[in-house]
């Protein structure tokens, strides 16, 4: 249905707006966004704000009022609304499952409205279950109602892969679930994204969802006005706006550190001692500064070498560096 | 799959974990309908009794009353279930409250009244009857599709319309499926009123049990009165038993 370069589809929003018959303002009102093809863009901001709404334009649960949506280079509304959207996996966070469908009926719907032959189909789910880290033996053939939480949301994510769309819109879809569950489902999600590079729009209210998942992040205030649409590294760094700044909270470097890891900065070539700590080469750096508070030191071993607090500072851009100079000069 | 660790028996059938509790039904009409008979054998008939209480008469009577019941519960199906899909739909929301209305008054206004009104336009026979039947038992259906559609929750159908299925395809494969349970419910509840009130298809000429219990009135012959009584009695328990077998089989799997 799109046209796919071998990236993905790229997403464009352009004047977007829906204004509902009898409010006084709109609720989207003049959205421009460009998401890049093969990019989790997050769209971050309050309940009520329109980030909901805007996503739902896209796949046309919600008829925009006027303005240009465009998938690929395609007018997405010119297109007929029960076809487009069975090219566009789309999951949230009720997930919907229907239950008098057993796991493998839910996640073949897709394929079946499209008229996929059976095998293919059958071939399909137990690829999809066994993405999602269920067992397509033990779970095809259980009903819905017989999975927790965690599994429901794995299943709803698979179904809306399954007819492998280039395009993806996901509302709070880890939303549902107990905290050691989502984190768990937001890790897997953000490997299983590394490996199919889909084009997805994500909607969340949680800020440290939007900074671990996404590779941009648009930062929206109400009716939907971007406030500020970049990587979550700048966005930490450079908040557009006190608006911004709020919704990032107080522990803006905090968060920056946990965006980096260990072994993406730069350490000293030097054996580490036995009495330094040690850290893992893909832990965060915040995970390093709380084993070095921790510890009462200002450096820990890594598998490479040893990682010092002046390192830390530098990768977050502070100037810390003079004051680490005084501490080499004291040793 | 670590951090969810779930066991899952294989789901009971539902049929044979209250296999018991379905036998009281039958084997409580067994007893009845035993203990009828045996009554009535030991009375001393006379011409008058004899001509109702006969095989043959009752056979008919029973044949005729039954087909009175069933013709009038498909014509039921037919006409509530698409009604009970119109009103449910949103869209609909100005034509719900007359659709109700009607369905209300149906069952407000006394069937022995519609009955005669009917006969007026009709004349008297087996579909004037059925006029009555119909209009008496419409209302459990309709009100059961109703409340069966709007009960699904509302992000099954948001699901379904973010993967592209059709609003026919959404009604027929999710939204009917899923209030299949209620909907048999409201079946069942109209069935059991239809036996009922078609005892007064006598009074139309219709025939039935109903003409039992009328005939032993008129003549003053209790035994009459009270075989037909109890042959109805037992015929609505029997279906009411029937629709309860039938909800267990065909609610969806799952639920």
């Amino acid at each position: 249905m799109f046209d796919r370069d071998p990236e993905g589809v790229r997403i464009e929003l352009r004047a977007l707006t829906k204004h509902y018959p009898g409010q006084p303002a709109p609720a989207v009102d003049n959205v421009n966004l460009v998401i890049p093809a093969g990019e989790l863009v997050v769209f971050v901001g309050p309940s009520g704000c329109g980030k909901t709404t805007t996503m739902k334009m896209i796949n046309r649960l919600v008829e925009p009022t006027s303005g240009e949506i465009r998938i690929g280079g395609q007018d997405v509304l010119s297109l007929h609304p029960d076809e487009l959207r069975r090219h566009i996996g789309y999951a949230i966070q009720q997930v919907g499952l229907f239950p008098h469908q057993t796991v493998g009926q839910n996640i073949a719907l897709v394929p079946k409205l499209l008229g996929w032959p059976a095998d293919r189909i059958a071939a399909r789910v137990e690829e999809l279950l066994a993405l999602v880290h269920l067992d397509p033996a033990m779970f095809r053939d259980r009903y819905p109602r017989q999975l927790s939480g965690g599994q429901q949301q794995r299943v709803g994510v698979a179904r809306a892969l399954a007819a492998d769309p280039p395009v993806m819109l996901m509302d709070e879809p880890f939303g549902a679930t107990d905290p050691i569950t989502r984190e768990h489902l937001q890790n897997e999600f953000v490997k299983l994204q590394k490996q199919l590079r889909k084009t997805i729009i994500f909607v969340t209210h949680d800020f440290e969802e939007a900074i671990k998942l996404g590779d941009r992040i648009a930062v929206l205030k109400d009716r939907s006005h971007i406030a500020q649409y970049d990587t979550p590294a700048n966005i930490l760094a450079n908040p557009a706006d006190d608006y911004v700044a709020g919704f990032i909270g107080q522990d803006a470097t905090l968060k920056r550190l946990a965006l980096l890891r260990v072994a993406d900065v730069p350490q000293e070539e030097a054996r580490p001692g036995r009495e330094l700590p040690r850290i893992a080469a893909d832990a965060t750096l915040r995970e390093a500064l709380d084993l070095m508070v921790a510890h009462g030191t200002d450096r820990c071993g890594t598998p490479s070498g040893v990682l010092t607090y002046a390192t830390l500072c530098a990768a977050v851009g502070s100037s810390a560096v003079a004051r680490e100079e005084v501490v080499a000069g004291d040793r | 799959m670590t951090a969810e660790t779930l066991t899952v028996g294989k789901p009971r059938n539902p049929v044979r974990a209250s296999g018991l509790r379905h036998l009281i039904t039958p084997a409580a009409i067994l007893i009845a309908l035993t203990a009828l008979y045996a009554w009535v054998g030991t009375l001393e008939l006379d011409s008058i009794e004899q001509r109702s209480l006969n095989a043959a008469v009752i056979l008919a009577k029973t044949v005729e009353h039954l087909r009175m019941t069933v013709i009038a519960t498909a014509l039921v199906v037919i006409i509530a279930i698409p009604l009970g899909i119109v009103a449910s739909r949103a869209k609909n929301r100005l034509v719900t409250p007359l659709i109700l209305t009607a369905g209300n008054l149906g069952q407000a206004v006394p069937c022995i009244g519609l009955l005669v009104l009917a006969t007026f336009v009709l004349g008297v026979g087996f579909q004037t009857a059925l006029v009555g039947l119909v209009a008496y038992a419409v209302l459990p259906v309709l009100r059961n599709t109703m409340v069966g559609l709007q009960q699904i929750d509302p992000a099954l159908i948001e699901a379904a319309r973010g993967m592209g299925m059709t609003k026919g395809q959404i009604l027929r494969r999710v939204e009917l499926k899923l209030a299949v349970p209620t909907i048999l419910a409201g079946l069942r509840t109209a069935l059991v009123l239809t036996v009922g009130v078609a005892t007064l298809g006598a009074f139309v000429a219709a025939g039935g049990l109903g003409e039992l219990i009328i005939n032993g009135l008129k003549l003053n012959r209790l035994p009459v009165t009270i075989v037909g009584g109890v042959l109805t009695a037992c015929i609505a328990f029997f279906i009411d038993w029937l629709g309860g077998l039938a909800e267990n089989l065909l609610k969806p799997r799952g639920m």
